[in-house]
């Protein structure tokens, strides 16, 4: 297994997921484009997916890979509802700025 | 040091903080598509190599290219608002909230040593047909729980982007 250093193995997979997962949380939570949120939320996704396949190759086990698909299948779906649900809005509110939809705010 | 890893940490780390510093909504679809490639290099180094053709036919093909549709049709050139939340409380909020779940996810580098019992990897790892043979025989169930959900987000996106009478 050797010397354990930084950036090397599976440690300098782990930082780049959670540097990713970090950023899209940042973005989610300060950023006031809808359409920017739901890019945040997909880096979140793929900082996961990226985790998931590090582990996969340092264990060996296909097991984290094949969870991946199932991955990409919920985000698909969350996508396709997603974006739906926001042309409904759009189409309600004349906007994409997420400060104005706080029709059942409060 | 891998040098390999080390550019496309730098590229996939400088394309999320341009995705989400960036004005419009476009360059930073732009920025996502440069991170989905980077991550997709890595998976090929991480012996998933039909992981990373997923990754580029699903996300950065089919995902994208909705979101950049959905930009397409939503942006209205004239309409103007602050990039970030003007709420100064929601900005300090959101980047100490970030900042704690980077740190949270990475003090779980610490116990990594003891969880990597196998560092030797088999032959055929990550080969499309052991994907597929895990994917179908063990996995048979969620399989086809996720085309039932695929399925169900189909019909929610047609009856929620369908115009009321």
């Amino acid at each position: 297994m050797g010397d354990f250093t930084m950036f090397n193995g599976l440690t300098g997979y782990i930082l780049l997921a959670s540097l990713l997962f970090g950023i899209g949380a940042i973005g989610f939570l300060t950023r006031r484009n809808t359409l920017i949120l739901f890019m945040c939320v997909e880096l979140m996704l793929n900082a996961v997916n990226l985790m998931l396949v590090a582990f996969s190759h340092f264990r060996a086990d296909m097991a984290g890979q094949v969870m991946v698909l199932f991955i990409y299948a919920v985000a698909a779906a969350e996508v396709a509802v997603g974006l739906a649900i926001l042309i409904a809005l759009f189409r309600h509110v004349g906007s994409v700025d997420v400060t104005r939809f706080d029709a059942l705010r409060w | 040091m891998d040098p390999y890893f080390i550019v496309f940490f730098i590229m996939a780390l400088g394309a999320a903080i341009f995705m989400i510093t960036a004005k419009d909504a476009l360059p930073s679809a732009l920025g996502l598509l440069t991170v989905f490639i980077a991550l997709s290099a890595l998976y090929l180094h991480l012996s998933a190599p039909l992981v990373a053709i997923f990754q580029v036919s699903i996300y950065a093909g089919a995902i994208l290219v909705l979101i950049v549709f959905v930009i397409m049709l939503l942006t209205v050139p004239s309409e103007r608002f602050q990039l970030f939340q003007r709420n100064m409380s929601y900005r300090i909020m959101g980047a100490v909230l970030g900042a704690l779940m980077t740190a949270l996810l990475a003090i779980g580098l610490k116990g990594v040593k003891d969880i990597i019992y196998k560092r030797e990897i088999p032959e055929g790892f990550g080969h499309p047909h052991l994907f597929g043979d895990f994917l179908f025989r063990d996995y048979l169930l969620h399989f086809e729980v996720a085309s039932v959900l695929l399925l169900v987000a189909l019909i929610g996106a047609i009856y929620l982007s369908k115009k009321k009478a």
